[in-house]
């Protein structure tokens, strides 16, 4: 007899260790590092119960030396392996950027293919809850603009167990970039949205496939991670205004679907771009260019930005509140779109 | 049956947050779901259902609990 199945809401946080530990149990290639992902579970509780069940050999607590850890990684996997890393904050790249750039992301182009570098950095983006300029940055637009990397980003632990499933079968190195806002974690902010019902199989979700999350006509509001969910409380705020606000989660920014954010502002006419990465050169500069490169003549209106400001984050929160995108700016900016 | 925030999770009288319902108001759950998380002091603990059942939810997420708490029914 089929039983319909009971709904079985996740944080980000669970999905991600579920579809680490389904993978671990298939493959027994794939392996953890970073810093606390052991006996803590992760800081974002993004690892947790993965060392009772695997152990320390393949959950792997390294010391305070990602440059150390993230090349030891490229190795291991070059070798064979399939290590998942996690860089605690994507705002300490710095100190272990020649790993990640000149080597994970350039070592299958320099070895002329004859190497694969099958491995995952995860790592925590984003701010909102008072941690500094050193520990609230976005930065997928800087790790989307230097080639040689997949770049993913979930809004909803539906998305995070696929693309995390996904990103782990691949040969080619991905950045999986998750926002501390949705993870479930209190301390960091809770966005009941990213709590969604996610099956318990293991399942992927190809890389290069956004998802219209709400469909509309009136105007397109294209966003990732903690910005798909600011983009759907301003399409609800629209709707009690009498427009109709298309919702787009772009889900991975390298590959880029460019064709569903296309074909939608074709549909609306109108294009609002919500960012909580750096406004200048980045991810909201990319996404207007691809409508008004294919054809600009789609656009009714001037298109529009709610990006982070071009300065670092302030650690004052209502400093840094006045900074972040939010619902109310999106519909601000659709209410100044003025219609050729 | 009522669902009560256990007495053993957690050494001191602290209070907890209830971060995440990991069900919907009224969902069909069984005995042993995992159902919510709470948070004391950075630290997750679980919350699962006492019998299987109808969920009614009556202490929504962010809502501040102690040991003992009722925050919900399975009927």
């Amino acid at each position: 007899m089929y039983l319909m199945e009971n709904e079985r809401k996740l944080t980000i946080a669970r999905a991600m260790a579920e579809a680490t530990a389904q993978e671990m149990r298939l493959d027994e290639k794939v392996f953890v590092m970073g810093e606390d992902i052991g006996q803590l579970g992760g800081v974002y509780g993004n690892t947790r119960g993965l060392i009772e069940e695997f152990g320390e050999e393949r959950v792997r607590d390294t010391p305070i030396s990602e440059t150390a850890f993230i090349g030891a990684a490229v190795g291991a996997a070059q070798d064979g392996m399939r290590p998942v890393v996690e860089l605690m904050f994507v705002d300490f790249y710095g100190v272990c950027m020649d790993a990640i750039y000149n080597l994970m992301a350039k070592n299958i182009y320099f070895s002329g293919g004859n190497f694969k570098v099958p491995m995952v950095l995860m790592s925590s983006v984003g701010g909102g809850y008072s941690d500094g300029g050193q520990h609230s940055q976005c930065l997928y637009g800087t790790f989307a603009h230097l080639p040689g990397m997949k770049v993913v980003c979930p809004s909803n632990a539906y998305d995070a167990k696929g693309l995390m499933t996904q990103a782990i079968r691949e040969d080619n190195p991905v950045v999986y970039l998750y926002h501390k806002g949705l993870q479930g974690m209190g301390w960091l902010g809770t966005e009941a949205g990213a709590n969604v019902h996610t099956p318990e199989d293991a399942y992927t979700i190809p890389f290069g496939q956004a998802n219209v999350v709400r469909e509309g006509t009136d105007v397109t509001i294209v966003g990732l991670g903690m910005g798909v969910h600011d983009a759907l409380k301003a399409a609800d705020k629209l709707a009690e205004a009498g427009t109709s606000a298309e919702v787009i989660d772009l889900r991975t920014l390298v590959p880029l679907d460019r064709d569903t954010v296309f074909n939608s502002v074709k549909k609306t006419g109108r294009l609002i771009v919500v960012d909580e990465d750096y406004q200048s050169f980045g991810v909201s500069g990319e996404i207007i260019t691809t409508v008004v490169e294919r054809d600009h003549s789609v656009l009714r209106s001037t298109p529009a930005r709610v990006a982070y400001p071009d300065i670092p984050i302030p650690f004052s929160r209502p400093m840094e509140r006045f900074c972040l995108p939010n619902p109310d700016k999106i519909v601000t900016a659709f209410n100044q779109m003025k219609d050729n | 049956m009522n669902i009560t925030v256990p007495t053993n999770l957690w050494d001191e009288d602290t209070d907890a947050v209830i971060t995440s319902w990991l069900v919907s108001d009224g969902a069909q759950v069984n005995e042993g779901d995992l159902i919510a998380e709470i948070m004391v002091e950075k630290i997750q603990h679980e919350i699962r259902s006492p019998s299987t059942g109808s969920i009614k939810i009556s202490q929504p997420a962010e809502a501040v609990v102690s040991k003992g708490s009722v925050i919900g029914e399975i009927s």
